[in-house]
């Protein structure tokens, strides 16, 4: 039990380090993007490949954050009709919820892989800068892996009786 | 089994399986996945399930969203939202409900550089609830006039639901944004109405508060000024055709971020929480509309779309009537599902079917806009009624629903004053045109 409760704070933790990289992907892609524009408004002179450093690192931006959101339960749901049924009801849910992301997201880290490993076989790159794009689909493959680590714990937690919100 | 068959099974799983409490996003891009599976095959359904989460995570288009959500939650950790008020309460204060009007004056200003509802909601609550407490204002007034202000957040450019519901039907953010315009100021203005009749039937609701010298009422406009700086940059730029939408973003979050190093408001942790914030609200976001791509090509093998517009061509039932009816899905649909993922939810059926009836997307867009906010302050699901208790905590959340009233009558009027005069919605974008 005391092991399991140190495995989750572990878990959140992790989930909060990788929201560093997301959050650093945000400024520098408002810092980029604005540098970009006075470049061009005023010398003329813009940067290129900004359009597509900002899209490939948008995707870090999210795919990092896609952990730290679940441990703090800020993805939309429909809450009210759960949050009535009796508690083992709750539990029950809950877990077949986690268990379900789960699967997707493990699905979803899979398919990115084998997206990523085909990426690099057709030495696929963005137009501008010539970059590979495959280390980015696998930044969203790992931010898929996290996710599914996040989702186990939050499994196991209800079956060992945290109480549901 | 027939792919249209399979495409209503989905539909239906989905509206039933939603009250699940899984996460939408996730709901939708699991039941678009085993439904394109049926009706392809699994491995082009996985295939389609990596490629969409990854177009759309890192598409451009979208990046606008993080920035937007970025500038709101600079302004928000800077104290911006509190020197709107100050200013608008200096002016006006003094007048019966005077804080209550300061505040409507606040969220119209605060939307101007935030795109959420809720956002506006939880930032305006925070800087006027103790204000008007200390003023002796009725809790009702005080909370009802916060839930229904954070609606101004989304209908006053910029809009995070603008932003998606332009990239879901490749209308022109830039158009939208005009659009929400009119109708905010209608909706700002009987906001304000409502809260002068409210008062004058019940004077104790909203004492009058002290009145402040000339000084005093010039000094607070710096606070306006530099809203109004960020707004005009913003829109400006964006409107002039001098930038993009995302760049316009990143711009407006670049200059909220330096009034508040200029003005020395914003700590190292505030700039980190406000970041945070952003890529939670951001990944909340992009999931819901990865899912809803998901969902949208499985709805799109199964033909469904196509189905539904020539049915309703089929039937004779007048525009108007459908067009009703479509409002009606969305007043009572927004009473129970976050106004996003409703919007999400049912573009991919009714946006084919407004469409043929000859409707403008750009007035469509304004209108769902309008009816979901309404649903954001009704029960049993009014999210900004949440969010406004979880700042008043010893409200009573049926009083901010009784508060909330008055407010809701305003939104009503200003939704049906859109369906005959569609210009108050329409005419700034048609300069653009």
């Amino acid at each position: 039990m005391v092991s399991f409760l140190r495995i989750e704070r572990l878990i959140s933790r992790t989930a909060e380090r990788v929201n560093w990289v997301a959050a650093g992907a945000v400024a520098f892609i408002m810092l980029l993007t604005t540098l970009d524009v006075v470049l061009r408004a005023f010398f003329n002179h813009p940067i290129p490949g900004t359009y597509e450093i900002v899209s490939l690192t948008s995707a870090m931006v999210i795919a990092f954050s896609l952990p730290y959101t679940t441990v703090k339960r800020g993805h939309i749901a429909v809450e009210f009709l759960v949050q009535r049924l009796p508690r083992r009801a709750r539990v029950a849910v809950n877990i077949v919820n986690a268990l379900l992301g789960l699967t997707l997201f493990a699905l979803l880290a899979w398919q990115s892989t084998l997206y990523a490993v085909g990426l690099r076989r057709s030495g696929e790159v963005s137009a501008t800068l010539q970059m590979p794009t495959y280390p980015f689909v696998c930044g969203v493959a790992l931010g898929c892996c996290l996710l599914c680590v996040v989702l186990l714990a939050e499994a196991f937690s209800q079956l060992k009786g945290a109480e549901p919100e | 089994m027939s792919a249209t068959t399979i495409g209503i099974i989905g539909i239906v799983a989905l509206f039933t399986l939603i009250f699940s409490r899984m996460p939408v996003g996730f709901l939708m891009a699991l039941i678009g996945l085993v439904g394109f599976g049926c009706i392809v095959s699994f491995d082009a359904a996985l295939n389609l399930l990596a490629k969409d989460f990854f177009s759309i995570f890192g598409s451009y288009n979208l990046t606008v969203i993080p920035l937007f959500v970025l500038m709101g939650q600079l302004a928000f950790h800077s104290g911006i939202s509190a020197r709107l008020f100050d200013a608008a309460y200096k002016w006006i204060g003094h007048l019966p409900g005077g804080l209550a009007i300061a505040t409507i004056g606040a969220c119209a200003g605060f939307a101007a550089i935030c795109g959420s509802t809720n956002a506006t909601a939880a930032t305006m609550a925070a800087a006027t609830l103790p204000e008007m407490k200390r003023y002796n204002y009725k809790p009702e007034l005080a909370t009802g006039v916060v839930a229904a202000g954070g609606s101004l957040g989304i209908l006053i450019p910029p809009s995070v639901i603008f932003i998606v519901y332009g990239i879901l039907t490749e209308q022109s953010i830039g158009e939208l944004f005009m659009a929400g315009l009119l109708p905010g100021v209608v909706l700002t203005t009987l906001f304000v109405v409502s809260i002068l009749i409210w008062t004058t039937l019940r004077p104790e609701l909203g004492p009058r508060g002290p009145s402040s010298s000339l000084r005093e009422k010039l000094a607070s406009l710096s606070g306006i000024a530099e809203t109004l700086v960020i707004f005009i940059l913003v829109m400006g730029g964006l409107f002039g055709g001098i930038f993009t939408p995302t760049e316009a973003g990143a711009v407006g979050a670049c200059a909220t971020l330096a009034v508040a190093l200029i003005r020395r408001n914003l700590s190292w942790q505030d700039f980190v929480a406000a970041l945070f914030e952003t890529t939670r609200i951001s990944c909340m976001i992009l999931v819901i509309v990865a899912g809803a791509t998901v969902f949208g090509h499985f709805l799109a093998v199964s033909r469904i779309p196509y189905d539904i517009a020539g049915w309703i061509s089929g039937v004779n039932l007048a525009p108007g009537l459908i067009m009703c009816l479509i409002i009606l899905v969305y007043f009572i649909g927004g009473c129970f599902i976050d106004s996003l993922a409703l919007i999400m939810l049912t573009i991919p059926i009714f946006y084919p079917v407004v469409l043929q009836f000859g409707y403008d997307p750009i007035w469509f867009g304004v209108i769902i806009v309008l009816v979901t906010q309404i649903g954001v302050i009704t029960p049993p699901v009014g999210v900004n009624v949440y969010v406004v208790s979880g700042v008043a905590r010893d409200v009573p959340l049926g009083l901010i629903f009784k508060g909330v009233i008055p407010m809701l009558i305003a939104m009503l009027i200003t939704t049906l004053l859109l369906v005959p005069f569609p210009q108050i919605a329409l005419f700034l974008p048609g300069l653009l045109r």
